[in-house]
């Protein structure tokens, strides 16, 4: 469970003083799936890297399973990153030297997983994203956008994180391989009992999540949101 | 992937500019390792000549020094004193004597008679040098190996006119250096290098046996067993000797005994040569064994030539150590700008492998390794190119370092080829027989030991890890939020 408490975060500019995350709260219970939609520059990255534990709020907290991330080290909020959470970027942000398998396998090698199961777990992953057998092993330059985010998924879910940060997971995706990505989340969310946050712009994306929240000006309110059931009877 | 295959392949994603960077660290690593293998051959050849000769004292008359020069000649008495002197091990005593080839000195006699009448000796005949207070002058079957040559000739034609009335003297050719010894050594102390046949045995007892040097024997077509005469006393080849330059193997040693039998000098010594218990005591035992046989009667000196070599190797020494230390400073300097480069190049990279969970230390060994592998590359070519150039580049440093010091070392004594003054041009005491600095110096031969090139890699991947150390330290202070907000 995540519980977001009072989450402040300003920034300088100048004279002014910004603050593009304020006086946010929360929870989410395990195996949510939730997203947060709000105009370019209302705060959700900013949001998501606190959450994520990528930056330090100004003040509040944010508690993952009755641990607080206000009170952790630099190398117990490393830990926490390796261990608790997979980001997925909207640039992908995966290492461009590296193969698709050897991309989903950095995180587990930071876990300290042996070579041969790290391997095999990788293998099982891009499977699960439906990456082709035979772009395992090519390099991620020479990877379509679409196949980049699944191998990006992949890399978030390597070792099987409680909370999926997904900031604009589709913003760079056509339509039908966001549409793709998009189930792809939901069945993870699903099937793992994993929490996932997508920030998006994607109304499609926002209207199939269990949750949807909004943030404008640095303020979060939760818009009525169909439930996953509601919207499988629906449709 | 491990972290070093993660490194090795990050050290070949720019295959242009990997190659770049290892051609620059090849010159600075070969450099580095070029310098210490020269460094290594001239520490090696000091340590070499001070275990030889660094403790040996030579003690001449007061005044004199070999063929020039005034004074009393030294003892058997002193020879006595100079063993009492405490840390002194071994006393040797020395006798020189100059031949001349018997036909020629006849000649040339009859010729000086015939010009002036009354000239028996002195320059024109060849009799002695200036001084010439401890040298006798005897005759010999042997001919000189050492041709005048220019400096002879220009010395004969300046001095073989004198007192004549342009009467032109014949043709000589240049003396024969004999020296009686009173132990298997030459006269630097340092044991002869006997080539064929054996040494005399027992150099304190007379002998009619001796010792020649290879080209004089090679001259007069003489081999172990042969004979010769000196003062027409027939003395048969022992040996052979090899003492390394040509000047050198232009001479011929008899025991001491016979030597000042011949010279018709019983217990007249030319020069004693001392031998001090350690390096240390050398300079103690000097300053005491000067006051034994007083100031008045001889100098004692410490091989100068060998000083002057030795102090100029140090220099080589320390100018090689000093460049080994600065071309690996640029190698290090070389990684550290580097690989500060390539990490403000993948800041984004290192932001991201850090939001995923890699820490600090796992980022920071992955440029370390990187760095490593680029220097290993560097390192292979570097030793090639040092495999091949250190014997150069010591030669050069050793030549231009040592170009006055040998001038000066060589030029000590007078200019030979003269008659009556022996030298084929090395000059005596200054070079011939005593070893001659410059032959000292140019032996000196470096070469690439795989022991001194992995010291020099060792030291050069120690520069190295301390050149990536402060790159990789940066990464520590990349913060992720800083780099993924850029998108």
């Amino acid at each position: 469970m995540i519980e977001v408490k009072n989450l402040v975060r300003t920034f300088k500019s100048g004279d002014r003083t910004i603050k593009p995350v304020n006086d946010v709260s929360f929870e989410l219970e395990q195996g949510t799936l939730a997203s947060i939609v709000g105009k370019s520059g209302s705060g959700k990255s900013t949001l998501l890297s606190l959450l994520g534990a990528l930056d330090k709020p100004t003040s509040g907290d944010v508690v993952v399973n009755g641990v607080s991330l206000a009170s952790m080290p630099d190398g117990k909020l490393t830990e926490y990153r390796r261990r608790d959470i997979g980001f997925v970027f909207q640039q992908f942000n995966l290492i461009p030297n590296l193969s698709a398998v050897d991309n989903v396998m950095l995180p587990m090698e930071f876990a300290g997983v042996r070579k041969a199961v790290r391997l095999a777990r990788a293998k099982e992953l891009l499977e699960q994203v439906q990456l082709d057998p035979e772009k395992h092993v090519r390099r991620i330059n020479r990877l379509s956008g679409g196949e980049q985010q699944r191998v990006a998924i992949a890399r978030a879910l390597a070792n099987e994180p409680k909370l999926i940060l997904a900031d604009e997971p589709t913003g760079n995706l056509d339509e039908q391989t966001g549409e793709h990505i998009i189930e792809l989340l939901s069945s993870l969310s699903r099937d793992h009992n994993t929490t996932i946050l997508v920030v998006t712009h994607d109304r499609q994306l926002a209207n199939k999540t269990d949750r949807r929240f909004r943030l404008q000006q640095g303020r979060l309110t939760e818009e009525p949101a169909r439930t996953r059931v509601a919207a499988a009877a629906t449709a | 992937m491990s972290v070093l295959a993660r490194s090795v392949g990050n050290a070949f994603r720019n295959k242009v500019r990997t190659g770049a960077v290892v051609a620059v660290l090849a010159v600075a690593i070969g450099l580095a390792l070029s310098m210490l293998v020269a460094n290594q051959a001239v520490a090696a050849k000091v340590t070499e000549l001070n275990a030889s000769v660094g403790t040996v004292l030579t003690v001449n008359p007061a005044g004199g020094q070999g063929f020039e020069g005034g004074g009393e000649p030294l003892t058997a008495e002193q020879a006595a004193t100079a063993a009492a002197v405490p840390n002194v091990t071994d006393v040797v005593g020395t006798k020189a004597l100059r031949l001349r080839n018997a036909t020629e000195a006849a000649a040339q006699a009859a010729a000086s008679t015939q010009a002036s009448g009354t000239q028996a000796a002195g320059p024109g005949g060849g009799q002695g040098g200036p001084g010439g207070q401890s040298t006798t002058t005897l005759t010999t079957s042997l001919t000189a190996a050492v041709d005048a040559g220019t400096l002879g000739n220009r010395n004969q034609a300046a001095e073989g006119t004198t007192g004549s009335t342009g009467t032109t003297q014949p043709a000589r050719s240049l003396p024969i250096t004999a020296t009686g010894i009173g132990a298997q050594v030459d006269s630097t102390g340092k044991a002869l290098e006997i080539t064929e046949g054996t040494g005399l045995s027992d150099y304190t007892a007379e002998s009619s046996n001796a010792l020649l040097g290879t080209t004089l024997a090679e001259k007069n077509g003489l081999s172990v067993g042969s004979t010769f005469t000196i003062n027409d006393q027939t003395y048969t080849v022992g040996g052979l000797f090899d003492a390394g330059t040509t000047f050198g193997n232009n001479a011929l040693y008899v025991t001491l005994p016979s030597a000042q039998t011949l010279a018709e000098l019983p217990g007249e010594l030319s020069t004693m040569i001392v031998t001090v218990d350690t390096l240390e005591n050398v300079d103690s035992t000097k300053a005491a064994l000067q006051d034994a046989l007083g100031t008045d009667k001889a100098d004692v000196t410490q091989g100068q030539n060998l000083e002057t070599a030795v102090s100029s190797l140090d220099s080589v020494k320390n100018i090689s150590f000093i460049a080994f230390v600065a071309a690996l400073g640029t190698a290090g300097l070389i990684i550290l700008l580097i690989m500060v480069m390539l990490v403000r190049e993948r800041r984004r990279e290192i932001g991201v492998l850090k939001a995923i969970g890699a820490p600090n230390r796992t980022i920071g060994l992955q440029f370390v390794l990187e760095a490593l592998v680029l220097v290993a590359l560097g390192s292979v070519v570097g030793a090639a190119v040092a495999s091949f150039a250190s014997g150069g580049i010591a030669s050069a440093l050793i030549s231009s370092n040592t170009s006055t010091t040998t001038a000066a070392t060589t030029g000590r004594g007078m200019p030979g080829g003269a008659a009556g003054l022996p030298g084929g041009g090395a000059g005596f005491p200054g070079g011939g027989p005593f070893g001659g600095a410059s032959q000292l110096l140019t032996s000196v031969t470096a070469s690439a030991s795989p022991g001194v090139i992995a010291a020099g890699i060792a030291a050069v991947f120690g520069v190295a890890i301390i050149g990536a150390l402060v790159p990789a330290l940066l990464t520590a202070r990349i913060r992720p939020i800083e780099v993924l907000r850029g998108e």
